[in-house]
C-alpha cells in the first residue's frame, strides 16, 4: 500500500524533475552562445539554468532601479534592448546612458554587494530577461571560477571607469578654479618681456622700466631661454657688484633658469620653487622655446598660504620657535592642497620637500653649536621620510653616517655626533615631528655609525635574515641623504644593492615577510574590518593598505637595482626592468595613490591640529564610490602580492 | 449540476484502477479550486502542450505532455514545470495512470493555457476519461482565439502558431520542436499577452478565461 502511494508521489516528483530539466535545456541552449557562460563548467551552468526565471518586461517598463531596494536578482538579457541610465547628479561611469542587448547582464555590482542599483534599467523594446535570485548568484560566484572572474573583472572595469571619471571631474573643477592642477599654459604671463643675451645692461634695464615689469627673460634668437634677471638681482649683481652699464645682460643674469613645459601643472612649478627657493619658473613648449613665465605671485593667487613665504621663513629662521610656526604653515598649506584635490603622490612629495627644508634648517641651526669641519658625514632619513611618503603625522626616523679622518678617535667623534643629533632630534620634536617610539634616531648610538659600520650592519641583516633583521631592512633600506655629504649615502646604496642582488635568499625572506599581511578583502562582505584588536569596524590603511605596496616596491627595487626610495618611482622603474605592462603597473599605482589619499584625508579631516592622526578608517563611513575604489585598490594590492608570490616562490 | 456529474462519473471509474489510485483521484477531485477572481499576479497559470501520433484525439495516441507555470503575472519558474513521456509505456501499464494523475496533481486545477484547445484538450480529455474515468474540463485559456482578440492590430483572424511566433520574433528556431519547446514558446507569448490583457482591463484570471471563451465563441460563429 505504501509503495503505491510512494509511487504516486514519485510520479509527480519525476514529472517535475523532467519538466525542470527540459525548461533548463532551453535556457542552456541560450547560455551556450554567450560569454562567460560558454566557458563555464556544466554543473554550475545547469544550476543557473534550473534556477533562472524568465520574465517579460514590456517596452518602456523599468526592470530595476535605485528605488527597487536591494537588488534581489542578477539579470541576463535573453532578447530585446535594455537601457541603463545613471541615477543621481554625479556620474560615476563614462556613460550616462548605456544600451545593453541579448547576452548582457546587470546590475553586477549591486547584486554582488546586495544593495540598490545606482542605475535605472529600462526595457527599450519588449525584453525577456533571465533573472537569477541573488542567493543563487552568490552560490554561482563561489562554485564557478569563470563566472567569478567575469563578474569581478566587470566590476573592476566599472571602477576603472569611475576612477577616470572622478579624475575628470576633479580636473574640470580644477580648471574652473585654476587650482594647482591647472597646466602652466593658463597661468602667469603669456608674453614675458625678453631681451637677447648680448643686450647691454642699460638697454635691458630700460626695457624693464618701460614695460613696468620686475623681471626679464634672456632668450637667444630661437627663443630658447638662457637666463632670467630680476629686480633683486639689480641690487646684488649690478649696484653692489659695481657692474658697468654697458656690459651684456648675460653677465648679470641668473643663468640656467628653471624651466617647465606648458603641460606641467601649477603644482610642479610650486614644487620647483619650494625645492630650489626660486621665485620664477619659465614656461616652454615641447621644443624648449619660451612661451611664458610663472611667478610665485601667480601661484600665490592660487594659494591662501604662500609657498615662498613658508620657504623663506624656514630658510630665514633663527630659532626653533620660528620653525614651529613654519611647520604649522606647512601643514596648513598641505591641507589646502588636499582640499583642492591634489593627488596623493604629489602631496606627499610636497610635504616631504618642505619637511626636508625644515629638517635641514634645524640641522643648520644646531650646527652653529657644533663644528664638524673636515669630517665627512651625512644626515640620513629612513622609513616614510626616506621614501618621500610623509603624511601629516610621521614621526622621526633618522640616522647619521660619518667617516673617520685619519688620526681621529672614532669613539670620540661618535660622541660628538650623538650630542649634536640629540639636539636636532629634540628640536624636530618641537617642530611637530614626534620622537621615534622605536628610538630610530640619530641620537641613538646604534644608528649613528661610520660608513664601514653601516655597511657591516646592512651586510649582517642580508646574510642572516632573522625577523628583526627583516623588520630593520624595511626601515633602514629606504634611507635617503638629507644633509651633508650625499656621496656617503650613495656609497652605502651601491653596497646595499650589490649585497641584495647576490643574496636571493634574503629577497625571498623579505618576500615571505611582505606576504604576511594580506589586503582586508572580505569573502562575502566587501572588507574585513575585524583585523584591528579593539577597533571593530575599522581598517588600518597603513598596515593593510599602503604598507603592502611599499613592501613589494622595496623588494622589486632591491632586486632590480633601483636606487630610488620612493615607492611609486620604485614600482615604475622596477616594472620597466621586469617588463611589466604599463597599464598593469598604473592600476597598481593608482591603488596605492588612492589609499594614500584616503589616509591623508582621514588625518586631515579627523586629526585635531597638533595631534597624531591615525590610519584607522571605517569603510562604512565612506561614500559608495570611495568604497568601491578602495576595494579595487585592495585588489590591486592583492594583485602585486600574487606576482611577488609567484616571482619568489613563496607559498 | 455537480450532482449530475457525480451520478454520471462516480461509478464510471475504470475497473483497472487500484484502490490507491481511485482514492488519489478522489482526493484530487475534492481538492480546492484556486480563486480565479484574483489579479494575474496571484494566479498560477499552467501553460501546456502535447505531442501525439496524429491530429485526431479520438483515435491517435497521446505521447507527451509538457507544462510550465507562469506566476506573478509573467514569471516562468523552471522549478515549477512538468513533463510526461508515455512513449515507452504499454497501454495497460499502471504507471501511465500514475503519470496522468501526477499531471493533475501538478496542475492543481490552475487555468491551463494552450494553443488550440480542441486539439490539446481533446487528447487530454480522452486520456483522462479512459484511464482515470475523469471528465477533464479545466479552465482553458486558448491562445489561438485570444491572440487575435488581444493583438487585433496584428491579426483579426485565427492563425497558425508559426504565424504568431514570427510576428513576435520567436520563430527563429524553426524546425522540429518538441512538446516542451512549444510550451516554452507558448509561455512567452502568454507572458506578453498578460501585459496586454491587463492594459485592456482584463486583470483577473476569471476575466481572461471568459475573454478566451467569448473570443472563441464569437469568432467561430461570426
Amino acid at each position: 500500500m505504501n509503495t503505491q502511494a510512494e509511487e504516486m508521489g514519485t510520479a509527480e516528483l519525476s514529472l517535475r524533475r523532467e519538466g525542470r530539466r527540459r525548461v533548463a535545456g532551453g535556457t542552456l541552449a541560450f547560455l551556450k552562445n554567450h560569454a562567460p557562460f560558454n566557458k563555464m563548467a556544466s554543473e554550475p551552468l545547469q544550476i543557473f539554468a534550473e534556477r533562472a526565471q524568465l520574465v517579460f518586461h514590456p517596452a518602456g517598463s523599468e526592470i530595476v532601479g535605485p528605488n527597487s531596494g536591494n537588488v534581489r536578482f542578477f539579470y541576463l538579457i535573453e532578447s530585446g534592448k535594455v537601457q541603463a541610465r545613471q541615477a543621481g547628479e554625479v556620474t560615476v561611469t563614462e556613460y550616462s546612458i548605456l544600451s545593453l542587448g541579448a547576452g548582457e547582464s546587470f546590475p553586477i555590482g549591486a547584486v554582488t554587494a546586495g544593495r540598490p542599483s545606482t542605475n535605472t534599467y529600462t526595457a527599450v523594446d519588449d525584453v525577456f530577461c533571465y533573472q537569477l535570485p541573488a542567493e543563487d548568484f552568490m552560490a554561482l560566484m563561489t562554485s564557478s571560477p569563470e563566472f567569478n572572474l567575469f563578474c569581478t573583472q566587470y566590476i573592476a572595469s566599472l571602477l576603472d571607469q569611475s576612477r577616470r571619471q572622478l579624475q575628470l571631474q576633479f580636473a574640470q573643477r580644477a580648471n574652473e578654479q585654476q587650482t594647482l592642477n591647472s597646466p602652466l599654459a593658463g597661468i602667469g604671463s603669456r608674453s614675458p618681456v625678453t631681451v637677447a643675451p648680448h643686450t647691454p645692461l642699460r638697454a635691458a634695464l630700460e626695457t624693464m622700466s618701460a614695460a613696468g615689469v620686475g623681471s626679464l627673460v634672456i632668450a637667444d634668437e630661437d627663443r630658447l631661454p638662457v637666463g632670467v634677471f630680476t629686480r633683486s638681482d639689480l641690487l646684488d649683481r649690478v649696484v653692489l657688484a659695481d657692474l658697468p652699464h654697458d656690459v651684456p645682460i648675460s653677465r648679470a643674469m641668473s643663468a640656467a633658469p628653471f624651466k617647465l613645459e606648458e603641460h606641467a601643472s601649477a603644482y610642479d612649478a610650486m614644487l620647483l620653487m619650494a625645492t630650489h627657493g626660486i621665485r620664477h619658473v619659465l614656461v616652454t613648449d615641447a621644443e624648449g622655446k619660451l612661451t611664458g613665465v610663472v611667478s610665485e605671485r601667480d601661484l600665490f593667487a592660487l594659494q591662501r598660504v604662500g609657498l615662498r613665504q613658508i620657504r623663506q621663513s624656514i630658510d630665514g629662521a633663527h630659532n626653533v620657535e620660528t620653525l614651529q610656526q613654519s611647520a604649522a604653515d606647512v601643514r596648513q598649506l598641505a591641507f589646502n592642497m588636499l582640499a583642492q584635490g591634489v593627488g596623493a603622490e604629489q602631496l606627499t612629495q610636497f610635504i616631504s620637500a618642505l619637511n626636508d627644508a625644515l629638517t635641514r634648517r634645524v640641522i643648520q641651526l644646531n650646527l652653529e653649536r657644533h663644528n664638524f669641519d673636515g669630517i665627512d658625514w651625512c644626515w640620513l632619513a629612513f622609513g616614510s621620510e626616506g621614501r618621500d611618503e610623509q603624511t601629516f603625522s610621521t614621526d622621526q626616523d633618522n640616522g647619521i653616517v660619518f667617516g673617520v679622518p685619519e688620526g681621529q678617535d672614532a669613539a670620540l667623534l661618535k660622541q660628538r655626533f650623538l650630542t649634536f643629533a640629540l639636539g636636532v632630534n629634540q628640536d624636530l620634536d618641537r617642530c611637530g615631528f614626534p620622537l621615534c617610539k622605536g628610538n630610530i634616531m640619530a641620537s641613538n648610538p646604534q644608528w649613528c655609525l661610520t660608513l664601514d659600520e653601516w655597511m657591516e650592519q646592512f651586510s649582517n641583516w642580508i646574510r642572516v635574515p632573522q625577523p628583526e633583521a627583516l623588520l630593520n631592512a624595511t626601515i633602514f633600506f629606504d634611507f635617503r641623504p638629507l644633509f651633508g655629504q650625499a656621496e656617503l649615502a650613495e656609497t652605502l646604496r651601491r653596497h646595499l644593492l650589490a649585497q641584495t642582488s647576490s643574496n636571493p635568499m634574503f629577497l625571498r625572506a623579505m618576500a615571505h615577510n611582505a606576504l604576511d599581511v594580506e589586503p582586508p578583502l572580505g569573502k562575502i562582505r566587501d572588507f574585513q574590518t575585524d583585523l584591528e584588536p579593539g577597533q571593530p569596524g575599522k581598517i588600518d590603511l597603513k598596515k593593510y593598505g599602503s604598507r603592502i605596496f611599499v613592501d613589494v616596491a622595496r623588494i622589486y627595487a632591491l632586486a632590480t637595482g633601483v636606487h630610488n626610495t620612493n615607492s611609486v618611482q620604485r614600482l615604475r622603474l622596477a616594472s620597466k626592468r621586469l617588463s611589466i605592462r604599463d597599464d598593469e603597473i598604473n592600476a597598481v599605482l593608482e591603488g596605492l595613490s588612492f589609499i594614500q589619499l584616503l589616509r591623508l584625508q582621514h588625518q586631515y579631516l579627523e586629526g585635531e591640529p597638533g595631534t597624531q592622526g591615525d590610519n584607522l578608517i571605517n569603510p562604512d563611513t565612506l561614500n559608495e564610490l570611495d568604497r568601491r575604489i578602495l576595494k579595487e585598490s585592495f585588489r590591486q594590492a592583492r594583485k602585486i602580492q600574487t606576482r611577488l608570490k609567484l616571482d619568489y616562490q613563496v607559498h | 449540476m455537480f450532482g449530475l456529474k457525480d451520478f454520471l462519473f462516480k461509478g464510471g471509474a475504470p475497473a483497472h484502477l487500484s484502490e490507491e489510485l481511485r482514492a488519489a483521484v478522489e482526493t484530487w477531485r475534492k481538492s480546492a479550486v484556486p480563486a480565479f477572481d484574483e489579479a494575474h499576479f496571484h494566479v498560477r497559470y499552467v501553460v501546456v502542450d502535447i505531442a501525439s501520433s496524429g491530429l485526431k484525439p479520438e483515435s491517435d495516441e497521446l505521447l507527451e505532455i509538457a507544462a510550465a507555470s507562469v506566476q506573478q503575472a509573467g514569471i516562468l519558474v523552471p522549478d515549477d514545470a512538468g513533463y510526461l513521456d508515455f512513449s515507452g509505456l504499454r497501454g495497460d501499464d499502471p504507471a501511465l495512470d500514475r503519470q496522468l494523475l501526477a499531471f493533475l496533481q501538478y496542475a492543481a486545477k490552475a487555468p491551463l493555457v494552450t494553443y488550440h484547445v480542441p486539439y490539446v484538450g481533446g487528447f487530454l480529455q480522452r486520456a483522462y476519461k479512459e484511464r482515470l474515468g475523469i471528465n477533464f474540463q479545466p479552465q482553458w485559456v486558448d491562445l489561438a482565439w485570444l491572440l487575435p482578440s488581444m493583438f487585433e492590430e496584428k491579426s483579426h483572424s485565427l492563425q497558425t502558431l508559426d504565424y504568431w511566433l514570427d510576428l513576435f520574433g520567436l520563430g527563429e528556431g524553426a524546425g522540429r520542436r518538441d512538446a516542451m519547446d512549444n510550451t516554452l514558446l507558448l509561455a512567452r507569448i502568454f507572458q506578453m499577452l498578460l501585459v496586454r490583457a491587463n492594459g485592456k482591463g482584463i486583470d483577473t484570471a476569471r476575466k481572461l478565461i471568459d475573454e478566451s471563451r467569448a473570443s472563441s465563441f464569437l469568432r467561430r460563429t461570426h
